[in-house]
């Protein structure tokens, strides 16, 4: 052990300063979350801080309220949708990337990602010219399908990574068994891919849930998604219900984050 | 065992084995091309169609197009309107500062993670992670209640007595900037976290043997060689909050304009796709320029890892 290094005094404010920084900027990030959940449980009928009382009314209410759990639902299938095409795009595209013997597995990486490069709202605008032109109006699908493309590029690139870092020795292994590419992928490679494929799940679910920039211009107007009931929600009431609202979706992601680090374990998640 | 070790015999295997062995092994583009298809017909068209409609005058009736040629006229009129330009320059002074804002406020917790222990570090992903799986109108929604009239900050003025009557930050720029500056604040500190987490601790130790300071162990070690997440940070806290929609709708107020909220009005309210088409078109090249720029900037400053993991 090497003894512990005299502090100088500059050194020991500068420090202390950037440390004092980190701290407010922590505080900064999860306080609105707080102070939301606690006025979430307020009794009186308007936003007000410090909250009185204790009362679960407006939970109750956001499950009372129909467009509500109209826009919920909507979400709910557009998340899942956009979960399953992405999964179903993203993985083979992962591996051609990665694994592809063919000119151009740089082009084809850099052709994914472009999509996601571009602002949501220009993509969603653009989708909604073109399926005006061909007369596709917009729909809980076409906002699904739109999203996916959003998205895509982070399923392929979490599934990417981790297929280059697995180790080749395991696939040439199953192939010295004389196991067909079919079997291997199925029985190697894919159980080996399963927590990075969970893990781009989960994000391409929440952004199918959550997307505003797409889903404004490319959504059903019968069927509107949660973002685009919410947005309205804010605008124009000013009830703890919005906040009620936000306690939900608080507890859903901390039920997302505690799935991806089962998953995946916290460690991994940005690789 | 002798019957599970024994190769399965070809004749055996069913033929959508065989397509898939086939399709496999030649480690070719096919598992790819449905997705090249996907994104050709959802992405790249639409925005071909979006461009050639910035870029012509169209004639609708009953909402097909009757007749389109090729004109600047829509381009020549946005960059002559003098809306546009204040309405652009509002929107990149707003994305620049955040984009400062959030390096500013960003590096020190990644600074923390890099000296913290396990429990430090773990708390620092939660609290980072936890955000972005909420939604940007939820966590707009907080800073309603933190700012608003009888909100956090001055129902604890007033009780405080430091002011009698409400101070109005809502609608506000600051409200603006403020709540852009949170929300944007994980995306910054995830790459920034990602780089620190792959940091060689041995460079530290070295720096300490060789008499450095812990300031300057910062400054010449550590700083340096975090510059591609900085740059990676700063390249996505611009892109959105270039391009976002809720915070200037919600804390801004009903006025305040930025480029997002004049598409979606263009679009949405008005109708008019033509002006729509080239507002997009302009909002996506000024921010590939400034995209560009920064990759530049942080090119430069990149040092020792330069063509490795930049």
């Amino acid at each position: 052990m090497r003894p512990l290094r005299h502090l100088s005094l500059t050194d020991a404010l500068g420090i202390g300063l950037i440390l004092c920084v980190a701290v407010l900027s922590l505080l900064l990030l999860v306080a609105p979350s707080i102070i939301v959940v606690m006025i979430s449980f307020d009794t009186r009928a308007f936003v007000s801080f410090p909250p009185e009382g204790f009362t679960f009314r407006w939970y109750a209410k956001v499950f009372e309220q129909g467009e509500l759990v109209d826009a919920m639902l909507n979400s709910l299938q557009v998340g899942l949708t956009v979960t399953l095409l992405c999964v179903l795009l993203g993985v083979p595209t992962a591996l051609a990337c990665a694994r592809g013997r063919f000119r151009g597995t740089t082009a084809l990486s850099v052709f994914v990602l472009v999509p996601h490069m571009v602002p949501g709202i220009v993509l969603g605008v653009a989708v909604l010219f073109a399926g005006a032109l061909v007369g596709v109006s917009p729909s809980i699908w076409l906002q699904s399908v739109a999203i996916s493309v959003f998205i895509l590029a982070v399923m392929v690139r979490t599934v990417q990574s981790r297929l280059v870092r697995l180790d080749p020795a395991l696939e040439e292994a199953a192939a010295n068994l004389r196991a067909t590419p079919f079997q291997s992928l199925r029985t190697v490679t894919f159980p080996l891919l399963m927590p990075a494929i969970l893990a781009g799940a989960v994000f391409t679910f929440v952004e199918g849930f959550d997307n505003l920039s797409v889903a404004i211009f490319t959504h059903g107007f019968r069927d509107r998604p949660l973002p685009v009931e919410l947005l309205a929600l804010v605008q124009y009431t000013s009830s703890p219900l919005v906040a009620a609202v936000s306690g939900v979706q608080i507890v859903l992601a901390i039920a997302a984050l505690a799935a991806v680090s089962l998953s995946i374990g916290l460690d991994n998640v940005n690789d | 065992m002798a019957e599970a070790s024994a190769p399965p015999s070809l004749a055996t295997r069913s033929l959508g084995e065989r397509v898939a062995d086939a399709l496999l092994s030649g480690r070719g583009i096919w598992p790819a091309v449905p997705a090249i298809i996907v994104l050709t017909i959802v992405a790249v068209i639409p925005f071909i169609i979006l461009l050639s409609l910035g870029f012509s005058d169209m004639e609708v009736s009953r909402g097909d197009i009757v007749s389109q040629t090729f004109s600047l006229e829509h381009l020549i009129n946005a960059l002559t309107d003098p809306l546009y330009w204040t309405t652009f320059q509002r929107s990149m002074t707003l994305a620049l500062t955040t984009m400062t804002l959030c390096v500013f406020f960003g590096y020190p917790v990644a600074y923390l993670f890099l000296i913290g222990g396990r429990w430090t570090r773990r708390l620092i992903l939660v609290l980072t992670i936890a955000p972005l799986l909420t939604s940007g109108i939820v966590r707009t929604y907080a800073w309603l209640v933190i700012l608003g009239g009888r909100g956090v900050v001055n129902s604890t003025l007033m009780n405080l007595g430091l002011i009698d009557q409400p101070l109005r930050i809502m609608n506000t720029h600051w409200a603006v900037l403020i709540g852009m500056v949170q929300i944007h604040l994980p995306v910054m500190i995830l790459p920034l976290i990602a780089v620190m987490s792959r940091h060689d601790s041995r460079l530290v130790e070295a720096s300490a043997n060789l008499g450095a300071s812990r300031l300057g162990t910062l400054r010449s070690v550590i700083l340096p060689l975090s510059v591609p997440g900085i740059g990676t940070g700063a390249s996505l806290v611009f892109t959105l909050s270039y391009t976002t929609f809720v915070v200037p709708q919600l804390l801004g107020g009903g006025n305040y304009l930025n480029a997002a909220t004049m598409i979606y009005e263009q679009v949405v309210y008005s109708l008019e796709w033509s002006k729509g088409s080239v507002s997009s078109m302009i909002l996506m090249v000024t921010c590939l320029v400034v995209l560009v720029a920064i990759a530049l900037v942080t090119n430069h400053f990149t040092r020792w890892t330069k063509g490795r993991d930049a």
